[in-house]
């Protein structure tokens, strides 16, 4: 049990929180003070923060914005950079916070998604890489063809943990070869047109662990099986897995604790193979 | 038909499900969410889906059985074609999940495995570890995402569904919506508008529900005059952790496994746990139910957990309400093998090892019955029709409603693991109905004038700009909002009283009012969450009111709605013939209520006030009887009553309901 | 999908180009330093065995600036400037987030950097890169580059690595080099699949620190020996070595006065700074 909860420590802290008004603009420092309460995490800090819509001098302030969903870690929504690392704001308790660093709790948005206000950042790109490589089941459709393929508990144990990726984004967060990519719409350019320039960048841009993982769980499944060699030439493509600098950090940063640096392997395997299979085979 | 559109508001499981579905038929789908579709409240469902398989299939399990218990498991408050339809498609669609790569956790042969969930006798759950609901969302998300690319499925994540749209003659053409992050605000043409928006947790506060399910698109379409059904039914779980941000679920099987409930005999003792004495613990289920003990049905778990915090004030602290849930008693390595994953959310949320320390747990809102009514077209043989424009039709020509915010499944409570199943279940079964739909419709929403839209887009957006500029009044909504869920879980949740729920129903209105009164702290055009949140908390008020209305008006018990002024109490006679005799009144006094009382209450929205309207049920497949789990002198009154049911049918001389309960497995 | 019309050679070939960075690190880089340092290290045995040594890797004849070019300079050269382009794509972060694999991560493009430059001076130090006259006279003997002389082995390395700081750079060099090898062989593995689970990666990192250690110990050693050698007596040795090679006709005198230290041939004792009288070396 934590000595906080125990000790009654002191009744309030402070929470220094890095905000930007919107995309582009600079950012800037702001403290508040929150009352302390039993049990508290980020979440409930967030809460009480934009009730108040105060800073710590007391200023009126817009209150800060942040994404947030389950509060169960199992949507993913909540990541931030939490005292210097990027985890979920659900599960970030504020007693064990001030346990390790007792002045005060630092919040910034991720680090490698361009901020849309405060702590909101815009995590598309993460999405778009499961995209490109084609992170599903290609089934022949929804009517009614029997059973799915059967599969011995050792696969079922395999594959659950990789399934669990919530696309919360600590991987790529807290990975040196996963870059902020920020691209500011042009002058002219439609949201549409913008959009797409977006999805361009982001397609020949580093995968991340997330989506190389995936990678792997549907390369292992039955039927998804059948697009292995199109999904394991995407992480041949640009931006694929030679990316990988094997800092290993994504699974030590990983919530859901994934096995990212096995699938990481596992896909360096395929790809070796898969090398000398478009060299030797075809 | 070409050019036709829908717009499914929601990517949970039940939208997702739908825009799959729309998308493999050929029809394209804009697909709009609060939030990326991936961290849809699904996500948070644990338990499992249920279906009939081929080992209960084996133990005299079919899909009717499936279907008698969910009817029971609602006390018969639901109209039982469309359940009949789900119990019978369950099978196909767990199939089609696991062809789909649901991780479901499977047998040593390779099959998939199932458990025993509440309310059967069998064990008809397929789950893949304790994260079903994710696991399955992720399986649509991923089907989406494939038509996605091939263009079929254009995804609007971050819009907020403002409106549904109207013609003149009152059909839905589109709706109205706003981006979270720009905060523009547009209309989105649509021959079909599909609300899959989940339930409204947030109405209540703190609950199980994630932080999307305000209900706010259900009270739009409601205050657009769709109707709301069932509204008073609200499961709680008997077992939740209360976190100062939310009530996080605590499994059931914690005391499946041994797990004791209990207090401090003494009213606020601030000794830790560990150091009150067993003479000065009060075990209060194993004494108010020796036979049961910390088993009792979930129902009444949760109204004792309530009773001795609320009545008796012994809640175990003095300024927040719950009770210890103990497993210390249990020694680690056997919670470590049983209990390790669910032990372990309690360790990572509350920073206390309950191997160690007693859990602290209170009752949480978990799910709502009610919701949008709908239509269904009843087929031959007693289910749907397939492919009807009826179907899930919200009377709205041109709207509908699936999932959570459908009333149409759980009648007056739900039973474990089927909430997944109906979700699906309906996302899948509406889309050749709304595709019929669209055949039939009179012009298409290509058709429409721009200025339908373009009128419905100035309205939303002169309502913003109002808010946005309107003087301070001085409420805080977030705090209104706890006012708000504080009022709401004291009156409508475990116990209900009249006296308190007409207190409730007044403070809703002066709440309601202050709510127009917001101060808002953030004027930014840039993700103003503080404009958007206003926004959902005056959309709570017709919901909360719905909810209080329809809790108020009904004096009775059925299934999660209580009221212990209309409890049925147990028989208390011993003698024999007595005990008959108090039986046969037990079960006139049922037939008279059920006469009186199995109805959907339907509200409809008047501008201030929901106007409830009764609807009759369709029990036309299996007949009500009494719900008696737990019930003193419960085997007589179960005897009588099938005395009664059979004298009946044999006046009758067909037996009609007991011949359908027993042919209907062999018409599959 | 990645691939689009506009992307260069480089982005369309990232993977492939990629994966020969990384074999090229192992073979022929790595596996060049390997054998490198433990011939230099015989030199602990002796002078002779060394020059030994050094004569057998000359008896390629002209084929050696093919073999020098082909499988050492050019394959360093690729790794070395992509490594700098992967570095330039990167953002370490070990001050955040400080997992031994993460320092790791830093350390080795830390030192690859360190590497880099150790060896181009390396390079030139004792080899000068080119062997034109030209450019031996203009550039390399004028910035005390190409110290060292193939038939006077070990007394003209002994007398480049005869101040200390050279010493210490060299040896700073030489770990991180070592560093770069054990831990890329390391990453190397994980890159091409070969040890897959963490309890693999763990047993291969434990391997391959053992290797690294051992040829750190090695490199050390050679340093050592090259560092301390007596070079006088080895000057000697040396002499009487060239002189049997010279009867014999395995060498001609040309070649002979080419890669012999400039006061080798007068088999002349004195601690002549090797430095100082380099630029009398420009024969050829």
């Amino acid at each position: 049990m934590s000595d906080h909860a125990a000790n009654g420590h002191s009744d309030s802290f402070e929470v220094r929180i890095l905000r930007q008004d919107a995309p582009g603009e600079s950012s800037y420092w702001e403290r508040h003070r929150v009352e302390h309460e039993p049990d508290m995490n980020v979440i409930s800090v967030m809460q009480r923060v934009a009730a108040r819509a105060q800073s710590a001098d007391g200023k009126p302030v817009a209150p800060v914005a942040w994404d947030c969903n389950c509060l169960e870690e199992v949507c993913g929504a909540c990541t931030m950079v939490i005292n210097g690392q990027a985890r979920q704001a659900c599960t970030a308790l504020v007693d064990k916070l001030l346990d390790e660093q007792p002045a005060e709790i630092e919040l910034q948005p991720m680090q490698k998604f361009p901020v849309l206000r405060d702590l909101v950042v815009d995590r598309s790109r993460l999405f778009r890489a499961l995209t490109r490589v084609k992170g599903w089941v290609p089934v022949d459709g929804s009517y009614d063809l029997g059973p799915g393929p059967r599969q011995s508990r050792t696969e079922q144990e395999v594959a659950y943990p990789l399934s669990q990726c919530m696309s919360c984004g600590c991987c790529l967060d807290a990975c040196p070869q996963y870059t902020k990519i920020e691209l500011t719409p042009g002058v002219d350019e439609s949201a549409a047109d913008f959009a797409a320039r977006q999805e361009q960048t982001h397609d020949s841009a580093f995968l991340g662990a997330h989506a190389i993982s995936q990678t792997v769980l549907f390369n292992s499944h039955p039927t998804g099986k059948v697009n292995a060699g199109e999904r394991l030439d995407v992480l041949m493509d640009e931006g694929g897995l030679q990316i990988c600098g094997n800092a290993q950090n994504c699974v030590a940063v990983c919530p859901k604790e994934i096995p990212l640096t096995t699938s990481i392997a596992r896909a360096g395997r395929a790809t070796t193979f898969r090398l000398l299979e478009r060299w030797f085979e075809k | 038909m070409a050019n036709q559109r829908v717009l499914v508001i929601g990517g949970g499981l039940a939208g997702l499900a739908a825009a799959m579905k729309l998308a493999e038929l050929g029809t394209p789908v804009d697909l709009m969410s609060l939030t990326p579709v991936k961290r849809s409240h699904s996500v948070c469902a644990q338990g499992g889906i249920n279906s009939c398989n081929d080992q209960t299939r084996q133990l005299g399990d079919s899909e009717w059985k499936h279907l008698d218990d969910t009817v029971y498991g609602g006390d018969f408050l639901q109209h039982q074609p469309p359940v009949k339809e789900m119990a019978y498609a369950a099978p196909k669609i767990i199939d089609l999940m696991d062809r789909l790569g649901v991780t479901f956790n499977r047998t040593q042969e390779g099959f998939l495995d199932h458990r025993r969930f509440g309310g059967t006798l069998y064990k008809r759950t397929a789950f893949a570890g304790a994260t079903t609901g994710q696991q399955l969302l992720y399986a649509l998300d991923e089907q989406v995402r494939r038509y996605e690319a091939d263009g079929l499925i254009n995804k609007y994540e971050y819009w907020d569904f403002l409106s549904p749209i109207r013609d003149d003659a009152g059909v839905c053409r589109g709706a109205v919506a706003q981006n979270l992050m720009t905060m523009e605000i547009r209309s989105f043409a649509a021959d079909v508008v599909i609300v899959a928006s989940g339930g409204p947790g947030l109405v209540y506060g703190r609950s199980t529900m994630s932080m999307v399910c305000t209900g706010s698109a259900v009270s739009r379409c409601f205050q657009q005059g769709a109707k709301y059904g069932n509204g008073e039914f609200i499961q709680v779980h008997p077992t939740a952790i209360p976190g100062a941000d939310k009530l996080r679920l605590m499994s059931e099987s914690a005391r499946g496994e041994g797990g004791r409930v209990w207090v401090p005999r003494k009213p606020n003792d601030s000794r830790a746990p560990q150091d009150i004495p067993t003479a000065e613990r009060y075990y209060f289920l194993e004494e108010r139910y020796p036979e049961y003990g910390n088993l009792v049905p979930r129902d009444i778990a949760t109204r004792e957990i309530f009773d001795i915090c609320v009545n008796d004030g012994l809640s175990v602290e003095a300024d927040r309400q719950c009770v210890y849930l103990d497993l210390t008693h249990i020694p680690r390595a056997e919670l470590d093998r049983k209990l390790g994953g669910i032990l372990e959310i309690y360790e990572k949320f509350q920073g206390v090892d309950p191997r160690d320390f007693p859990m602290k747990i209170f009752p949480a809102v978990h799910y709502s019955m009610g919701g949008l009514w709908v239509d269904y077209q009843k087929s031959a043989e007693g289910g749907l029709e397939a492919g009807s424009p009826r179907n899930q039709s919200t009377g709205i020509p041109g709207l509908y409603a699936i999932g959570e915010c459908d009333y149409q499944y759980h009648g007056g409570n739900r039973l474990g693991a089927n909430s997944l199943l109906s979700c699906i279940f309906s996302g899948l079964f509406v889309a050749p109905c709304v595709q019929s739909a669209m055949e039939a419709q009179q012009g298409s929403a290509a058709d429409q004038p721009a200025s339908l839209y373009e009128n419905a887009r100035q309205d939303k957006q002169s309502e913003h700009d109002a808010l946005l500029n309107q003087a301070a009044g001085g409420e805080n909504p977030y705090l209104l909002h706890q006012e708000l869920g504080a009022l709401m879980t004291r009156a409508a949740t475990v116990v209900r009283r009249n006296d308190q729920l007409t207190e409730a129903y007044e403070k809703l209105g002066e709440l309601a009012e202050r709510s127009r009164n917001c101060s808002l702290s953030d004027s930014g055009a840039w993700t103003n969450q503080n404009v958007v949140f206003t926004k959902a908390l005056k959309d709570m008020f017709p919901i909360a009111k719905s909810i209080v209305r329809g809790a108020l008006n009904r004096d009775e018990c059925r299934g999660a709605h209580y009221k212990p002024e209309f409890a049925f109490s147990g028989l208390e006679s011993e003698e024999p013939a007595e005990r008959h005799h108090q039986a046969e009144a037990w079960c006139d006094r049922f037939e008279k209520n059920t006469e009186k009382w199995l109805k959907s209450s339907v509200a409809s929205w008047d501008g201030e006030n929901p106007q409830i309207a009764y609807e009759e049920v369709d029990t036309s497949l299996i007949p009500p009887r009494p719900r008696l789990y737990g019930l003193v002198g419960g085997e007589v009154i179960e005897q009588v009553w099938a005395e009664r049911m059979a004298r009946r049918h044999g006046e009758s001389g067909n037996g009609a309901p007991q011949e359908s309960s027993q042919a209907a497995p062999s018409t599959t | 999908m990645g691939s689009t019309e506009s992307s260069t050679f480089l982005e369309r070939n990232e993977f492939l180009i990629r994966r020969l960075h990384s074999l090229a690190g192992l073979i022929p880089v790595g596996a060049y330093m390997c054998i490198h340092l433990l011939t230099n290290a015989s030199v602990l045995d002796s002078p002779g065995r060394f020059q030994t040594a050094v004569y057998q890797i000359h008896s390629l004849g002209a084929a050696l600036p093919v073999v020098e070019w082909g499988f050492i300079f050019l394959p360093l050269l690729f790794h070395g400037i992509l490594g700098v382009v992967i570095i330039r794509g990167g953002l370490p972060n070990s001050g955040a987030y400080r997992y031994t694999s993460n320092i790791r991560y830093s350390l080795q493009r830390g030192s690859g950097m360190v590497a880099m430059v150790f060896i181009l001076w390396h390079v030139f130090h004792m080899h000068g890169w080119f062997h034109t006259a030209w450019w031996l006279e203009n550039v390399a003997h004028p910035f005390f580059g190409a110290q060292f002389s193939p038939f006077n082995a070990a007394s003209s390395a002994g007398a480049a690595l005869g101040s200390s700081l050279v010493a210490i750079l060299y040896a700073i060099g030489m770990l991180s080099c070592v560093f770069h090898l054990a831990n890329g062989i390391w990453t190397m593995g994980i890159t091409w699949g070969v040890w897959i689970s963490p309890a693999a990666q763990k047993r291969a990192s434990f391997v391959c620190s053992v290797f690294g250690v051992g040829l750190a110990v090695v490199g050390m050693s050679a340093l050592w020996g090259m560092k301390t050698v007596d070079q006088e007596a080895a000057r000697q040795v040396e002499h009487k070595m060239l002189e049997a090679k010279l009867a014999s006709g395995e060498i001609t005198e040309e070649e002979a006065e080419e890669k012999s230290a400039p006061h080798a041939a007068e088999a002349e004792t004195g601690a002549a700074q090797a430095e100082s009288e380099s630029d009398t070396h420009t024969g050829g």
